[in-house]
């Protein structure tokens, strides 16, 4: 039996326009449509799929505002069992560690797990971190950036795919952390009789207090970096027009010589 | 007053299934379409996923859901653009009727079936003299020891090629008055003496329609829906609200469809430096199509509900003016999305040509616009019949 915990961030739909709050510029997220980050249906999909292919259990865990219950909803109605939803006013703003604190004190209210799934990145902090920071702080091994996975008794095995080093075959004992990238599946569609059960699922809603930590951790203002000022990126211009007279290609390789692209 | 908002679980499941139609996309379907294919791998995979069978009972393995679940799933996947026209047959009309009328051993044979989408099943009432006026139905049932031998014929039957078997709306002599009497079969598609020749219809649509004919078709005794023949006109009024609740979500649907194409357009052609959508000659009548769908929708809602909570009376008012209503504004979406796309409205690249004809269906069928108007003069204002 693989007790799962997968890690699912609630996003701002990236087809919708996203802004930063003018105040605190933290992400404004009730300018968006919010949903939960696809690269985490594919980590619920792998967590969905390793325990159909033996027995386990699936806790989502997510860290965020109430509205979050929808992302979990959608986790759960996909196939996981249950889920934990760390969420606190005080965590508003809180940067990469703390949020690492808060999931890795937060796992520590599942008695024990064998593997936890990120998704490599979210799609809007793209800090890329978390996974990392949270093998550290869970003393667990970290098998980034995955494509393809297998658990195999006490054991898992990880092909990693990263533009810069091509492919690198990891393995590793359980318990771990994995982070899987776009490619490792296609997500699943929540079913009927998954969206009917989702309600009845059980949630454990947890404040930062509940996890035996303290304000003072988290939060925009004990975030290690801040944001001092932000713009919105200037629109895209028209671009060059270069008309063809038997020399396009020549004028192509002009342009990305200067763009010191080649 | 009960609540406008729809339940959580209506909403998720409206979400999953756009998501899940916009994954093979208006493209595919016409495409599909074009070619005289059908939307087999589409069908399957909704199956699969419960969405054809979310209004089968429970302890037939389906959703347990109800026909505004079925139809928010029949709404969303034509919104999506991919439209399965035998959903307002099988699952709606025919798994009704069985789930409501038929014997226990019919619903064990086909209601798990249907709660996984691997049958189909088309439904012929239709005669070549007997449309508007099923009065005149001639097809014809004749007892001959256990078995029945039907002979008739129907016309415009959807999707029979796709079907396993089709319900046939017949006629048979009562035993003890000898009068003609409805009776509904579950004929086979293999059946001998059973046959079905295309008919070309100018509908750009992946489901195609079909002219039948009984020549001495011998089913056994269980092809009856139900113990006897005494509870066939129940049958065919139960078919008749959720016939016309998934026949106004399937124009509800393609109406959104029409006026998210001609929306994204308005936004961004620009012929004068600006969008065309800021022209109200353009926006206005966009506009009251918006209007138009949310009151179809919302009586849809009501006639889904009526029908939930038990009141066939209440709901076929409601579900009669959702149809009629929806169709209508379905025609007008359409319509309005080509006027509003300029020369490409009649491109084939952006696929609104195509859907001339398939909204103009929802006008015709199951039931005409005008029977439908007859309907509420006679039933809602209480005036004189004319025919
Ligand atoms: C200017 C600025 C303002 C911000 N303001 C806010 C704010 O107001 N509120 C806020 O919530 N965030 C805010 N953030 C974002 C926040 O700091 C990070 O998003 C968060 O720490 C996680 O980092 P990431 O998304 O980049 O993680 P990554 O390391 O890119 O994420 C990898 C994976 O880790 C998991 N993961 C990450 N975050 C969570 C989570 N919260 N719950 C569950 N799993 C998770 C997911 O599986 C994810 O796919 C802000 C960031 C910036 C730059
Ligand atoms: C694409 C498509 C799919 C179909 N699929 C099926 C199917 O699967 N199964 C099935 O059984 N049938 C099906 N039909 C048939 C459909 O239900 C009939 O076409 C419809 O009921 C109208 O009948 P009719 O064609 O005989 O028209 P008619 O009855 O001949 O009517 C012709 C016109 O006269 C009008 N009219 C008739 N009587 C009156 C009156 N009293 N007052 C005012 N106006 C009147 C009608 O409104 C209509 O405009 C389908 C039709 C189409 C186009």
């Amino acid at each position: 039996m693989t007790n799962i915990v997968v890690l699912v961030k609630q996003v701002p739909d990236t087809y919708s326009e996203r802004k930063l709050a003018e105040t605190d510029h933290t992400l404004d997220r009730e300018s968006a449509d919010a949903v939960l980050d696809e690269i985490n249906e594919r980590a619920v999909e792998e967590a969905l799929k390793i325990k159909e292919a033996g027995e386990g259990e699936v806790t989502v865990l997510c860290v965020g505002p109430d509205r979050a219950t929808d992302a979990i909803r959608k986790a759960l109605s996909m196939g996981a069992d249950k889920a934990i939803h760390v969420s606190d006013e005080a965590l508003h703003g809180s940067d990469i560690l703390a949020t690492a604190k808060v999931i890795a004190a937060a796992i520590g209210k599942v008695e024990g797990v064998d593997l936890v799934i990120a998704g490599n990145e979210s799609s809007d902090g793209g800090a890329g971190a978390v996974p990392a920071l949270l093998a550290e702080l869970l003393g667990m091994p970290q098998l980034t950036y995955a494509h393809h996975v297998s658990v195999e008794g006490s054991a898992i095995k990880v092909d990693r795919e990263t533009a810069d080093e091509g492919i690198t075959h990891l393995e590793a004992n359980l318990p771990a952390v994995v982070s899987v990238t776009e490619k490792i599946n296609e997500p699943r569609y929540p079913s009927f009789k998954g969206i009917m059960a989702a309600k009845k699922k059980p949630v454990e809603t947890l404040t930062v207090a509940d996890l035996g930590l303290d304000a003072g951790e988290v939060g925009l203002d004990n975030a290690w970096s801040t944001v001092s000022e932000a713009a919105p990126k200037p629109p895209r211009t028209a671009g060059e027009k270069v008309e063809d007279d038997g020399d396009g290609g020549t004028k192509i390789a002009e342009y990305l010589v200067g763009q010191k692209l080649i | 007053m009960n609540n406008f908002t729809e339940t959580e679980e209506r909403q998720a499941l409206r979400k999953a299934v756009y998501d899940f139609g916009s994954k093979y996309g208006h493209e595919y379907y016409l495409k599909i379409a074009r070619e005289g294919g059908h939307t087999n791998e589409l069908w399957d995979e909704a199956g699969k996923l419960g969405y054809m069978g979310v209004a089968v009972p429970e302890e037939y393995d389906g959703g347990g859901g109800g026909i505004g679940d079925l139809a928010a799933v029949c709404e969303e996947l034509c919104a999506a653009g991919t439209p399965l026209l035998l959903m307002v047959v099988s699952p709606a009309i025919c798994g009704t009727v069985i789930a409501r009328y038929g014997t226990e051993e019919q619903k064990q044979h086909w209601l798990p079936r249907f709660a996984t989408g691997e049958v189909r099943m088309a439904f012929a009432i239709t005669e070549p003299d007997a449309g508007s006026n099923s009065h005149k139905i001639t097809t014809t049932a004749r007892q001959d020891g256990d078995d029945w031998v039907l002979n008739g014929q129907k016309v415009f039957i959807s999707g029979v090629d796709e079907a396993e078997a089709v319900l046939v709306v017949g006629r048979t002599e009562d035993a003890k008055t000898g009068k003609l009497k409805p009776a509904l079969f579950i004929v086979p598609t293999d059946a001998p003496g059973f046959e079905a020749q295309d008919i070309p219809m100018d509908i750009v649509s992946a489901d195609k329609q079909f002219t039948l004919f009984f020549d001495n078709v011998r089913l056994p005794a269980n092809a009856l829906v139900g113990e006897s023949t005494d509870t066939a006109l129940l049958q065919l009024f139960a078919g008749l609200n959720p016939e016309r609740i998934m026949g106004a979500a399937f124009s509800l649907g393609l109406a959104r469809l029409a006026l998210n194409k001609a929306t994204e357009y308005a936004k961004t052609r620009n012929v004068w430096g600006a969008p065309i959508g800021s022209h109200q000659g353009i926006a206005h009548p966009l506009a009251q199509i918006k209007v138009e769908i949310e009151l179809a929708k919302l009586m849809t809602q009501k006639a889904a509900a009526l029908y939930e909570a038990g009141d066939d009376m209440g709901a076929g008012e409601a579900a009669n003016m959702a149809k009629y209503a929806a169709a209508e504004a379905a025609v007008h979406a359409v319509d309005q999305a080509v006027h509003t796309h300029g020369g490409n409205g009649l491109a084939t690249e952006y696929g609104l040509g195509a859907m001339i004809a398939a909204v103009r269906v929802g006008r015709i069928a199951p039931v005409s616009r005008e029977m439908i108007l007859n309907f509420v003069a006679q039933h809602s204002l209480d005036l004189p019949k004319s025919y």
